[in-house]
């Protein structure tokens, strides 16, 4: 199923998470927003990090993708976006 | 301070960010010069940032009907609607005084050059991170950036003028409901020189300011006097601010092989929807 959430960070900026996941694994997980990362190729990579990953631990898988040595972000943190997946998540298991 | 200075009018959205990445591509590989880019959009575009979902930011339907094309930047941030304005794109190699490690840093630098191109025109104006230029209070100028094969390209706008009805018939909002809301706030939020100095800033006029802005600023970084370099009414309390030359400005063109990369690049990157709806 897929699953998709928008979080309005207080003051910043928004981020939009789409969850595609079957049997409890993340087959996908899309991150979009009008944050800033750079290098945008480290962003990608933590983004692709996150398929295949147990749906219960993708907040955590999140946490640690994108706070890569090397990934700066602004506008938006890696808890941010952990949190997010972790609501989108939520949402989905419990409707 | 040596900058190659490009003016190239109004273009179509695929062309100019074709025309940003090939000057990227130039410097990068040492076939140009650190690089500032003046330019305008004709017809209107809008542009989502890098990591954005057109679809979930764009009414794709509608601004295809109003002729708006819709484009992706390589550089992060929120969507842009690209009518009344101008825009700049700035390509130096990292390290240079205006490509710092810190991010933060190298855009406040850069943005230097449009607060002195602003206060040309009359505007007082400031920086205000992560990537905006306010005065009194409303955003006049948004700012992105990114950094690929050793070099910085920063581009960014300077409003001439808001129109939030039109903006906001193409941007997608989250219930009809809200739209009027959202007009009031860009209202509230945002203003174009013509809002701040109540007259008709045309292209030219602004692209000269800001040519002269840049170079004074730059050239002022390079001197190591910093600072705003206006005394501002305070007197003998402070001296003058260091005398700096004005960063050179080279008036170029794009070279032929530029163009064509950036021919290249709008038909086959910018414009097809494999790049705009990747995400």
């Amino acid at each position: 199923m897929v699953t998709r959430l928008d979080y309005k960070i207080p003051g910043g900026k928004l981020i939009r998470v789409e969850v595609e996941f079957e049997g409890g694994v993340v087959l996908r997980a899309k991150v979009a927003g009008d944050f800033f990362a750079h290098p945008e190729s480290d962003f990608e990579a933590a983004e692709a990090e996150l398929s295949r990953v147990p749906v219960d631990r993708l907040a955590e898988a999140a946490l640690g993708a994108f706070s890569r040595p090397g990934l700066v972000l602004y506008g938006a943190s890696a808890s941010d976006i952990a949190e997010t997946l972790r609501r989108a998540v939520d949402e989905a298991q419990v409707s | 301070m040596r900058l190659r200075f490009l003016d190239t009018g109004p273009g179509k959205g695929a062309f100019n960010m074709g025309l940003d990445e090939a000057l990227l591509e130039a410097v990068a590989a040492g076939r140009s010069e650190p690089v500032l880019r003046l330019y305008t959009w004709d017809p209107a575009a809008i542009t989502i940032g890098y990591f954005q979902s057109a679809a979930a930011e764009v009414d794709l339907e509608a601004a295809r009907e109003a002729g708006v094309d819709v484009l992706r930047r390589v550089t992060g941030g929120g969507a842009v609607f690209h009518a009344s304005e101008i825009t700049y794109s700035f390509v130096v190699p990292e390290g240079h005084a205006l490509a710092p490690a810190d991010i933060l840093e190298s855009y406040s630098r850069i943005c230097g050059g449009l607060v002195e191109g602003l206060s040309l025109l009359g505007v007082e104006a400031s920086f205000a991170p992560i990537n905006d230029i306010v005065s009194g209070g409303k955003k006049i100028s948004g700012n992105a950036q990114t950094r690929k094969r050793g070099c910085l390209l920063q581009h960014g706008t300077v409003l001439l003028d808001v129109d939030p009805e039109r903006m906001f018939s193409l941007l997608k909002v989250p219930s009809e409901k809200l739209k009027g809301k959202l007009i009031q706030d860009v209202k509230a939020r945002v203003s174009g020189l013509k809002g701040l100095l109540g007259r008709e800033v045309g292209y030219a006029e602004a692209a000269s300011a800001l040519g002269l802005g840049f170079a004074r600023a730059f050239g002022r970084l390079e001197a190591g006097a910093g600072g705003p370099g206006r005394a501002a009414g305070t007197g003998a309390q402070f001296p003058e601010p260091v005398a700096a030359l004005p960063a050179e400005l080279l008036p170029s063109v794009p070279s032929p092989e530029e163009l064509e990369r950036a021919r290249l690049l709008a038909a086959e990157k910018y414009s097809t929807s494999l790049w705009t709806m990747r995400r």
